[in-house]
């Protein structure tokens, strides 16, 4: 089915005829720093791809703050305005609402529309509320694309206690299943080529969640697991505008959860015969990162455990077996306190199971592992409140490696349900 | 004489009783017929539905809705298809039986049987009513302890024990009112007995308990106020 384009957005199409580079930035109401992100890419075309046919989409959710007339009115046209030193080829602009249910995956859709429109040979996404991006991630993102890459995977640097779904669930789950090492699957900035945007387009999720939350997960997901090249661009921090970080714990942990588990039952034939992982190519300069300490409530976080351990067992017990309950009450109650590797892996295979045979209402069932996974979060900060940046990423890799030992775990649970 | 007499009032009264026999055994004879054939078919739908049903995956779904833990708590221990099939198959005999029942053609029975069907539209909505109710209520039982587990607060079994009660009672209260069972009765019960719960926590919150809720309060206010925000980033 063909994405819908305002008339005027066809008509700047049918101006422009073919690109070279593509960066679309999905937007709403970020007047506060897309003007930033816009002069990166725009600086990032000019010193890195210069005499290329370049052009920024914006892709707004119907901002009411004036993003889009700020994205309109950027003005490029001299060097001195993005501080560059070569004459500049011109930099054009696309600004269009997006249609579909409201969300970052629609945003996509419609930049993915006009990247096939305008035959891109290397596009990339950048969120509009990034503070720490520079023209070298337009490099980083587009340049793997130009050397035959179809989807480039964001490396941030991130201080330990950063991204614990992430690296208790989606990166070694996703490195389990799919066999890539991809360290950061919800990066959310991405590069890709315009095969694989045209690809994104045949496939049928654009009214379903993928299209409100679930994009980034997908995006990686779908490039791996159909087969193309991918690769990781190190992009340095990732400093965006402040949101709070204990906002809705679940309801993000639903969100994250779910677009992973459902994945899995889109892709089942493609990730049951995947042993082992490899490493995927890497692009750009990895370096460590200061460990300033951070306040992380340890006790709340076990003492929530402690509480699910004895409230919800009756939930529990629709995804785990009777000996991991045991083995979660003795836990909980343990001293001191450590949620060991193998049981967390267990736990989240059981719920996946759990998920695909529906249990319980989904959001239940996934609302229920908020306990689980605060404990094993805990357990991680105990574990490593003395280690360094390398020492912690070891620990993450042991996880990883125990998903992939327990992949044998996932299959029986995953088959057994697939014939109940 | 005599003799005559007798013998003409037992001729008279075995003439009745084999007129009456003749008129009435048939219909007894058709009633046996339905409800043996009723037997037989409410057999079949048992067996069917039995059959039928779990292969369509009821159970799971049962299980998923809260049906399954709904029964549970109710003491029924089977399988959901299974209590299905015999709520069916009973309630196809049943419909024999009425059935049945206006076979024998006699003014009680008729009128019983008519009154029976105006009702029977009543007994089912008012069975949709609970059986919705109390999945209504298990589901929000169970959003309500996960929720609570989630923020850490220390009743959160109390708390969902409570919600699965109220709405039990209220749906309860809907389904009797829908059958018209003691109508007023019913709904004055409801709204003193509520009133009352309301009115004695109020008092055991605000008078009894007032220096301990104050302290809870003051303890839960100084908590948030004093406890740092984590700084951990989860995504």
């Amino acid at each position: 089915m063909s994405v819908p384009l305002e008339p005027k957005v066809e008509e700047r199409l049918r101006e422009l005829g073919e690109v070279d580079l593509l960066v679309g930035i999905p937007s709403f109401n970020n007047a506060r720093t897309i003007g930033h992100v816009v002069r990166a890419a725009a600086a990032g075309f000019a010193k890195y791809f210069p005499g290329q046919k370049a052009v920024i989409v914006n892709s707004d959710g119907g901002s009411s703050d004036g993003t889009p007339q700020i994205v309109t009115e950027a003005d490029f046209s001299s060097p001195g305005r993005i501080l560059v030193s070569r004459p500049l080829t011109p930099v054009h602009k696309i600004v269009t609402p997006y249609h579909g249910p409201p969300g970052k995956g629609s945003a996509f859709r419609t930049i993915f529309a006009i990247a096939e429109r305008l035959k891109a040979r290397a596009c990339a996404v950048v969120d509009s509320d990034l503070r720490s991006i520079t023209p070298g991630w337009i490099e980083l993102l587009l340049g793997p694309v130009l050397e035959g890459f179809d989807f480039v995977a964001p490396l941030y640097l991130r201080h330990k206690y950063d991204g614990t779904i992430t690296n208790s669930i989606v990166y070694p789950l996703t490195r389990a299943l799919y066999g890539k090492e991809v360290r950061q699957p919800i990066g959310g900035d991405f590069g890709f080529s315009g095969r694989m945007a045209s690809h994104y387009l045949t496939k049928p999720v654009w009214e379903s969640d993928v299209a409100r939350f679930g994009i980034d997960i997908w995006m990686t997901t779908t490039a791996i697991a159909d087969g193309f090249q991918v690769c990781q661009s190190f992009l340095g921090a990732k400093i965006h505008d402040a949101k709070d970080p204990g906002a809705d714990l679940a309801g993000m942990l639903v969100q994250v959860v779910s677009s992973v588990f459902d994945l899995m039952e889109t892709y089942g034939e493609r990730w049951a015969p995947v042993a082992g992982s490899d490493e995927v190519p890497l692009f750009g300069f990895p370096h460590g990162v200061g460990l300033e300490p951070i306040h992380v409530n340890v006790e709340r976080m076990i003492g929530i455990l402690r509480q699910g351990a004895s409230d919800l067992r009756e939930v529990w017990e629709k995804a785990l077996t009777p000996e991991d309950l045991a083995a979660l009450a003795a836990v909980a109650e343990a001293t001191p306190f450590r949620f060991p590797d193998d049981l967390w892996v267990r736990v989240v295979y059981g719920f996946a199971a759990a998920y695909r045979r529906r249990s319980l209402p989904r959001d239940q069932l996934l609302r229920s592992l908020v306990p689980l996974y605060l404990g094993r979060t805990a357990s991680f900060v105990l574990q490593t409140a003395e280690s360094g940046a390398e020492d912690v990423e070891h620990v993450i890799r042991d996880l990883a490696d125990e998903y992939v030992r327990q992949k044998g775990y996932l299959l029986s649970l995953w088959n057994a349900n697939g014939n109940a | 004489m005599q003799n005559d007499v007798m013998s003409d009032v037992i001729g008279k009264t075995l003439a009745g009783f084999r007129e009456e026999l003749a008129s009435f055994g048939p219909r007894l004879l058709a009633m046996l017929a339905i409800l043996a054939g009723g037997a037989v078919v409410a057999g079949a739908v048992r067996l069917l539905v039995k059959w039928l049903v779990p292969r369509m995956g009821f159970d799971r779904f049962a299980e998923r809705v809260g049906v399954t833990g709904a029964l549970r708590r109710g003491g029924v221990s089977g399988l959901p298809s299974n209590v299905l099939a015999i709520v069916l198959s009973w309630s196809v005999f049943g419909l024999f039986v009425l059935l049945g029942i206006g076979a024998l053609n006699i003014d009680y029975a008729r009128d019983l049987l008519s009154r029976a069907f105006v009702y029977l539209p009543q007994v089912l909505i008012a069975a949709a009513v609970l059986v919705l109710g109390l999945m209504a209520a298990d589901f929000l039982r169970r959003s309500v302890l996960i929720a609570a587990v989630n923020a850490g607060l220390p009743s959160a079994r109390l708390l969902a024990a409570l919600v699965h009660a109220f709405l039990v009672v209220l749906f309860s209260v809907m389904a009797l009112e829908h059958l018209g069972v003691g109508r007023q009765v019913i709904l004055i019960s409801f709204t003193i007995v509520l009133g009352g719960v309301v009115l004695a926590l109020a008092l055991a919150f605000g008078l009894a308990g007032r220096e301990l809720a104050g302290q809870a309060l003051e303890r839960l206010v100084r908590r948030r106020e004093e406890e740092p925000r984590d700084e951990l980033k989860h995504i």
